[in-house]
């Protein structure tokens, strides 16, 4: 058994190792065979036995949620255990037995088929992604029918387990819920994917788009799940299990001591408050953002309901959302992202292949070329904006005449809400990121403008020195400690400072514990995050002193080198 | 039988949340319930049905109902839709 790796998207943080436990895809499993008559009603009782499984199970996985969950899951179960129980769906499989002499799982299959061609004639986007829960209480009851239920239930609990699956569905994630498994390891999926948003609020270790591992992983096969880089080891030699388990250790103890500081007030030895904010991508992150104790959302990234789809999200949507985000996070800054993909991810738009994507048709530009489009976004921000306290950030920004165009599309939306006697919060708050060099260089004159600056460190790097990140062969210069770039994100906090707006950093350098104390010495104050970093900023936050490291951070911006800086920084954070 | 022509007014329309109450509440009372849409007739006590008739906000339906609780049915259930089905939008 030889040691190999493959690589996915991490989505959830934490190293566990254990035993692969895979998962099957019981609709790809199912096939036909023909009956006796004498055989017919057997086969029908099976199936009303199977579909009495799932629903014993739907009522203990409902029972077990009333008291640990969000409403989203306990609603999903709801229409699952409806969907089982309605006629329509439970007694026509039957039918086809008795009519065609079939095995059950080929009658379920069958009717499935003809709902879902019912479902895909719906025009209404959001109905007709129902389907999908048809789709999956009929998977359940193909795994009993098929003689793998609770495929859980014959777990052997002393080691731990891995799950591997094509993909995880809400219910099938709820009910591994309550089993304890140590990782989860997916096919399919996204970032914004309900194996992700489990995965982050278990606190255990998750990596999809792992494309196929499910054929390359034997079942009880021993592998590491390292979610922190992405990478699952399968048969891991001796030494390299050895080094995962110090590593695996070394990560636990120090989550543990991080949970201690959840509680205690952000600030730093001088008593300078501190903002610790949130990235999230879907709602459901939402979550992972409250176990953090995070002090707002900071940057709430709306590509995801642009993706996957055919027709644009329409402003009631977009709304709907906005608002339940506003709302979940009560009076705590929710800072809305205005679409920030290129064209290529929009179906309706015109996707033209532009040999240079990055510095294309996207973000804000693509908005302003739309400007419907951006104005039912903008329409749905505002409309949202009364139920919580929401601001606008826009990506991309690269000159003056591009923010005023924005700030007349915003007036435009107002005053058309106005019209229509809809309330908005007439003060939103509006700001820009940061990430256009020629932007940062000339922060002072943007801060003049706006509410508040974020700075998006990763494309401010990536176009500030010029490096493609997802190229493997230039990934290597991309350098967030290089001089030039330390020295924009300088400016632009001194320029926020002058005239009194807020600056924050949503990128990656806001989450990475190492740069905590150079962003403080620089007089950074408020920090954007992926949720599972707050508490190791908190950790570095908590034991510095501003005014100490202001001479530091100086020296540092002096630093001609990049691998000196690495140097000082090493030193102050050992 | 009672007949009764309501407007939807939630902004999602009978998306799942909705049909989901919907068909919960129906299934309370003994009488048969149908929501009619153009020329589709569907049970309002099965949640395939009401989720495949897909009526969206503003969809003006018939809601009848036929039974010894006819009354009390069609009262309720309009009362859940002129409550937007609880959603406050």
């Amino acid at each position: 058994m030889s040691t190999f790796n493959i690589h996915g998207v991490p989505v959830s943080n934490g190293i566990a190792i254990g035993k692969a436990y895979l998962i099957s895809n019981a609709l790809l499993e199912v096939v036909h065979y023909q009956l006796e008559r004498n055989e017919v009603s057997n086969e029908i009782k099976r199936l009303s036995g199977a579909m009495n499984e799932v629903k014993k199970d739907l009522l203990k996985i409902k029972k077990q949620l009333l008291k640990d969950s969000s409403d989203e899951f306990s609603a999903f179960i709801d229409t699952h255990l409806m969907i089982l129980t309605d006629k329509n769906f439970s007694e026509k499989p039957k039918k086809i037995i008795s009519n065609d002499f079939c095995n059950a799982e080929w009658a379920l299959k069958k009717q499935m088929d003809l709902f879902v061609k019912k479902f895909e004639q719906i025009e209404d986007e959001y109905i007709k992604e129902r389907k999908n829960d048809v789709i999956q209480v009929v998977e359940r009851i193909l795994k009993v029918l098929l003689g793998h239920p609770n495929q859980t239930n014959h777990l052997n609990n002393e080691s731990s387990t891995i799950l591997v699956a094509h993909d995880i569905s809400p219910a099938d994630a709820l009910q591994f819920k309550n089993h304890q498994y140590a990782a989860f390891i997916t096919d399919m999926g996204g970032s914004t994917s309900h194996t992700a948003i489990l995965a982050r609020s278990l606190n255990i270790p998750s990596i999809v788009a792992l494309q196929n591992a499910r054929e390359l992983i034997q079942n009880n096969e021993q592998i590491i799940v390292d979610g922190n880089q992405g990478i699952v080891i399968i048969n891991p030699s001796k030494d390299i299990l050895e080094d995962y388990i110090v590593r695996q250790n070394l990560w636990g103890i120090e989550q543990k001591k991080l949970s201690k500081i959840k509680n205690i007030e952000c600030k730093t030895l001088n008593d300078e408050k501190i903002e610790l904010l949130a990235n999230i991508e879907v709602p459901g992150d939402i979550l992972s953002v409250k176990n953090n104790k995070a002090s707002g959302i900071g940057l709430f990234r709306t590509e995801f309901l642009f993706m996957n789809r055919k027709e644009l999200p329409n402003e009631d949507e977009q709304f709907e959302i906005y608002k339940s985000v506003a709302r979940s996070m009560k009076n705590k800054t929710v800072v809305i992202r205005t679409l920030d993909s290129g064209a290529d991810k929009l179906t309706s738009a015109d996707t033209t292949i532009s040999s240079n994507p990055a510095l294309g048709l996207r973000a804000i530009r693509l908005c302003l070329s739309e400007p419907q489009l951006f104005n039912i976004q903008l329409r749905a921000i505002l409309r949202a904006s009364r139920f919580g306290k929401i601001k606008i950030l826009i990506p991309m920004l690269s000159s003056l005449s591009e923010l005023r165009q924005t700030k007349l599309l915003i007036q435009r939306a107002k005053k058309s809400l106005s019209n229509e006697k809809i309330l908005y919060d007439d003060d939103i708050n509006i700001g820009a990121m940061i990430e256009v060099p020629a932007v940062a260089i000339n922060a002072d004159v943007f801060a003049q403008e706006l509410d508040f600056l974020s700075i998006g460190t990763n494309d401010l790097i990536q176009y500030t020195l010029a490096i493609d990140r997802t190229d493997d062969r230039v990934s290597h210069l991309y350098n967030s400690l290089h001089p030039a770039i330390l020295k924009l994100i300088n400016i632009t906090i001194k320029a926020g400072k002058k005239h009194k707006k807020e600056v924050s950093i949503c990128g990656e350098m806001a989450g990475d514990s190492r740069l905590t104390k150079l962003l403080l010495g620089m007089g950074l104050r408020h920090f954007s995050m992926h949720p599972s970093r707050i508490l190791s900023v908190k950790k570095q936050v908590l034991n510095s002193n501003t005014e100490k490291l202001e001479a530091w951070s100086a020296k540092i911006l002096k630093t001609k080198e990049s691998e000196n800086i690495e140097t000082l920084i090493q030193k102050i954070n050992q | 039988m009672i007949k009764k022509k309501i407007k939807i007014i939630n902004k999602l329309g009978l998306h799942a949340r909705a049909s989901s109450k919907l068909t919960k509440l129906a299934c309370t009372f003994t009488s048969k319930i149908f929501l009619i849409k153009d020329e589709n007739k569907v049970n309002a006590k099965s949640i395939m049905e009401v989720l495949m008739l897909a009526a969206s906000k503003d969809t003006i339906i018939s809601l009848e109902a036929n039974g010894s609780d006819e009354k009390e049915a069609i009262l309720e259930i309009e009362k859940l839709f002129i409550d937007y089905f609880g959603e406050g939008e």
